[in-house]
């Protein structure tokens, strides 16, 4: 049973929101497409609103128009379609940590989902906010380019789909145009073994921003290395993949590789900066270790 | 605009802007002060309520988005004379200190205990780590959730809510 609660007042509201016109909130993404085409960058695009309300903490009133995605449920979905897993970007990290499907065919990127933030952030916050946030210290954003996934832009004229690896071009830039949404994120399947290694390094383990992330997943025919994903996030100005890295790997099996210089690779292909969570030396250093982590698990789940 | 909602069991038909916040809307419109703002961006859990089943930050949802949500604060639980099981667990572990953080502890632990009534040590603080109390009364906090469980399993489902 619920109690009614002591409400002290049947209504103390001093503002009336009546006339307050500039807020959409479409119920069907055709509709959504012509309001962002109408506005372009003069509307801000509201989807968790954990990133929105945060940088616009103390001056929402400033915002004068708002796109609301939140009763587009068509894009909550994930399901999977040849060979292809899709996910809707309007997707929690919450919905991606306990989809049995993203459990059992793309366990880094659940893992992922479950280091975003905490239990509140984790059940509003999107994985199309994640990744058009585009912050070099996403979460989500290492694993979807070390999976090659791919995004699907669509404009109310036309749609393309770009792939992760292109779409990041700076620190909170991206490559999407002002009439474009973010509507669906794209993974592809395959019949080979894969196994991967996850790893957040950051001051504490939960509400923190990364010090610096690793995603590693590797493809397996029988013994043998025949695709790799490495990526990192917050050691560059966007995540990034380490594709040299990646093809040292390739054609060997595990036994065969010297994890600890694959280490060091990883440390000269990285390019971070000193903040408050971490000097260049320091992010160095552990990405080299973290890399030998990351392959001792891999080596350790394929036990 | 205008929205609909459900607190604590009842609806509620409100004018809100969209510079609202669910947090404004709860504590100034609707006077339920037992949702506190701490950092006002996420961060601290003080503001917590259950929204639709799931932990949230009110502090963090514009008022708009409340629209049609089902929300519990810590009003709802239980009254001064009749608490709620996961209360009458923080008072007894003495897990109170300046308590203002409390009402967002009770309902993370509520959340937890719905979803996962024998959680272990771990798990409660899995459970909480969106919770931060600047007392750093932790111990007691966690051994007042862990009380809750043996609590709510010996008087069984019928008092869960």
């Amino acid at each position: 049973m619920i109690r009614k609660s002591p409400m002290k007042q049947e209504n103390r509201q001093m503002i009336s929101g009546a006339d307050f016109e500039q807020y959409f909130q479409p119920q069907s993404l055709e509709k959504a497409l012509e309001i962002k085409a109408e506005y372009e960058d003069q509307i801000e695009v509201a989807a968790g609103t954990t990133d929105l309300l945060v940088a616009n903490y103390e001056k929402l009133h400033q915002i004068k128009n708002w796109l609301d995605l939140d009763k587009l449920s068509e894009l909550r979905q994930i399901e999977v379609k040849d060979n292809n897993l899709y996910i809707g970007a309007m997707a929690t990290h919450l919905q991606l940590m306990k989809s049995d499907l993203i459990k059992e065919k793309f366990p880094v990127l659940a893992a992922a989902a479950e280091d975003v933030g905490s239990p509140q952030i984790r059940s509003r916050g999107t994985i199309g906010g994640n990744i058009c946030t585009s912050s070099p210290a996403g979460d989500l954003l290492a694993p979807l380019l070390s999976y090659q996934a791919s995004f699907k832009l669509q404009s109310a004229e036309a749609e393309r789909i770009v792939e992760a690896e292109e779409f990041f071009t700076g620190p909170k830039r991206n490559l999407m145009e002002a009439d474009e949404l973010l509507t669906e994120i794209i993974i592809p399947l395959t019949e080979n073994k894969r196994e991967g290694a996850w790893v957040k390094v950051g001051r504490r383990k939960a509400l923190v921003i990364s010090t610096l992330t690793l995603s590693v997943v590797l493809e397996f025919e029988a013994e043998q290395i025949v695709k790799a994903g490495v990526a990192m996030g917050s050691v560059a100005p966007t995540p990034i993949r380490l594709g040299e890295v990646e093809e040292m790997m390739l054609g060997n099996t595990l036994a065969e590789l010297d994890y600890k210089k694959l280490g060091q690779e990883v440390k000269a292909r990285i390019n971070p900066i000193d903040d408050l969570r971490g000097t260049k030396e320091y992010r160095e250093d552990v990405a080299a270790d973290v890399m030998v982590r990351a392959l001792n698990e891999i080596e350790r789940k394929r036990g | 605009m205008q929205i609909t909602f459900t607190v604590n069991g009842e609806e509620r038909e409100l004018e809100v802007t969209p510079y609202t916040r669910l947090l404004d809307l709860l504590r100034e419109d609707l006077g339920l002060t037992g949702v506190k703002e701490g950092c006002g961006k996420g961060e601290c859990g003080a503001c917590t309520v259950i929204m639709n089943g799931e932990l949230t930050a009110s502090c963090l949802v514009p008022a708009p988005q409340a629209d049609q949500a089902e929300i519990l604060t810590v009003e709802g639980l239980g009254t001064r004379d009749d608490l709620h099981p996961i209360q009458e667990s923080f008072v007894e572990a003495g897990a109170v200190q300046c308590g203002y953080c409390i009402p967002g502890m009770i309902l993370a632990g509520k959340r937890l205990l719905d979803e996962n009534p024998e959680p272990t040590e771990k798990e409660v603080r899995y459970g909480l780590s969106g919770n931060i109390c600047r007392c750093t009364g932790y111990a007691k906090i966690i051994d007042a959730v862990m009380l809750a469980a043996d609590k709510l399993a010996v008087e069984g489902s019928d008092s869960s809510d």
